[in-house]
């Protein structure tokens, strides 16, 4: 989860001028700090590790040939997230162009032990069910669904990342539920009961 | 610490307590129990924990850091050969005027009758015929730092080839 407390966002901003400043230093300082919440974000979104790197990289080379245009009345991580996403989004773009089939071999294998015991749910499981049924989302549709539910965090905050409207980002995540729901009815009947429609 | 008894008994749907969504992350028994009351909760199991890129933070940095000052560097080297707006108008003129010039060049020369063409070509050769022009057939020669060779000739030919090699050879011939 990106944190938003205060003092993290203080440190952030002056950390930024220091660099601005003229300190390199303090942009490695930066990358160090950012880099697990920035990784995780595209790994979430990609679904690749080495992609998923990267793809974080190119963020930091895009953050520092940038950094002028960040204005410090915003959260610096807001606009570090913005910058994460449109990345990520264009990223998750051209490879859907390249390759439509993208996790679609995927598949959960359950044994009969595991059904009578009812659905026990293991972490590297879901991971794959989620890489497979989240397949068939845009990119914005998953980016929003990760950032809401893996990373906590709320429309609003996402919609100011994102630059939409709160009911844009609210509309998306019903869709996304909605198309992901569809896919676990017909490749995981097991895992849909547990995911009513709500 | 969160507790699987604290959690069962305070977990309800739309939870955004960090806390019992930390504990849901950590332990599937728990995300089991809690998929059966918020069915959205399913996927958040993966979310919370920031990752470790492959390799480790460091070497990720590292990676970043080394790739920044290469395009530093690359920055600094366009810097220092900057090309002032008057040196690239100066570019573009001599450019133009060449071009101009070449194109008036070859429409000039498109535009000379064939005829003119011929004598312009043939004059360097009429030049080149003067400057062959015969000189008198030397009946005898004498000098004391000529150096004077005879060429070999045919059994029958009267006519004798002398080669002389002379720094007082006279001009005319």
């Amino acid at each position: 989860m990106m944190p938003t407390t205060p003092v993290v966002e203080t440190d952030d901003r002056q950390l930024v001028q220091t660099i601005r400043e003229g300190d390199a230093d303090a942009f490695e300082t930066l990358v160090r700090r950012k880099t697990t919440k920035v990784y995780a974000l595209c790994y979430r979104i990609i679904g690749n590790a080495e992609d998923a790197k990267d793809i974080s990289q190119l963020v930091f080379l895009k953050l520092w040939e940038n950094l002028e245009k960040y204005d410090p009345a915003y959260a610096f991580d807001t606009w570090l997230y913005r910058m994460v996403t449109n990345v990520a989004i264009d990223f998750m773009r051209n490879k859907q162009s390249r390759d439509n089939a993208v996790n679609s071999t995927l598949r959960l294998v359950k044994t009969e032990a595991d059904a009578e015991q009812g659905v026990v749910v293991q972490r590297k499981e879901v991971e794959n069910v989620f890489n497979d049924v989240s397949s068939v989302l845009s990119p914005k549709q998953k980016t929003i669904f990760i950032m809401n539910q893996m990373e906590d965090l709320p429309s609003a905050e996402i919609a100011k990342i994102l630059g939409c409207r709160e009911s844009t980002v609210r509309n998306h995540l019903f869709n996304a539920r909605k198309a992901m729901q569809a896919q676990l009815q017909k490749r995981y009947p097991e895992y849909a009961q547990l995911w009513r429609s709500r | 610490m969160m507790t699987c008894e604290i959690f069962r008994s305070t977990f309800h749907a739309d939870t955004e307590n960090a806390a019992l969504l930390g504990h849901l992350r950590t332990c599937d028994r728990c995300l089991d129990f809690a998929a059966n009351v918020d069915p959205d909760v399913m996927f958040r199991a993966l979310g919370g924990e920031d990752l470790v890129p492959p390799g480790g933070v460091e070497l990720f940095v590292d990676d970043v850091m080394r790739q920044v000052r290469v395009r530093g560097a690359e920055k600094v080297a366009t810097i220092q050969r900057p090309v002032s707006w008057m040196r690239r108008l100066a570019i573009a003129a001599t450019l133009a005027t060449a071009v101009t010039s070449g194109s008036l060049v070859y429409r000039h020369n498109s535009a000379i009758p064939s005829s003119m063409m011929t004598s312009i070509k043939r004059a360097p050769i009429a030049a080149h015929q003067i400057a062959l022009v015969t000189k008198p057939i030397v009946e005898t020669y004498e000098s004391q730092s000529a150096t004077i060779m005879e060429v070999p000739n045919e059994p029958n030919d009267d006519v004798k080839i002398v080669m002389i090699f002379d720094e007082n050879l006279p001009a005319d011939l």
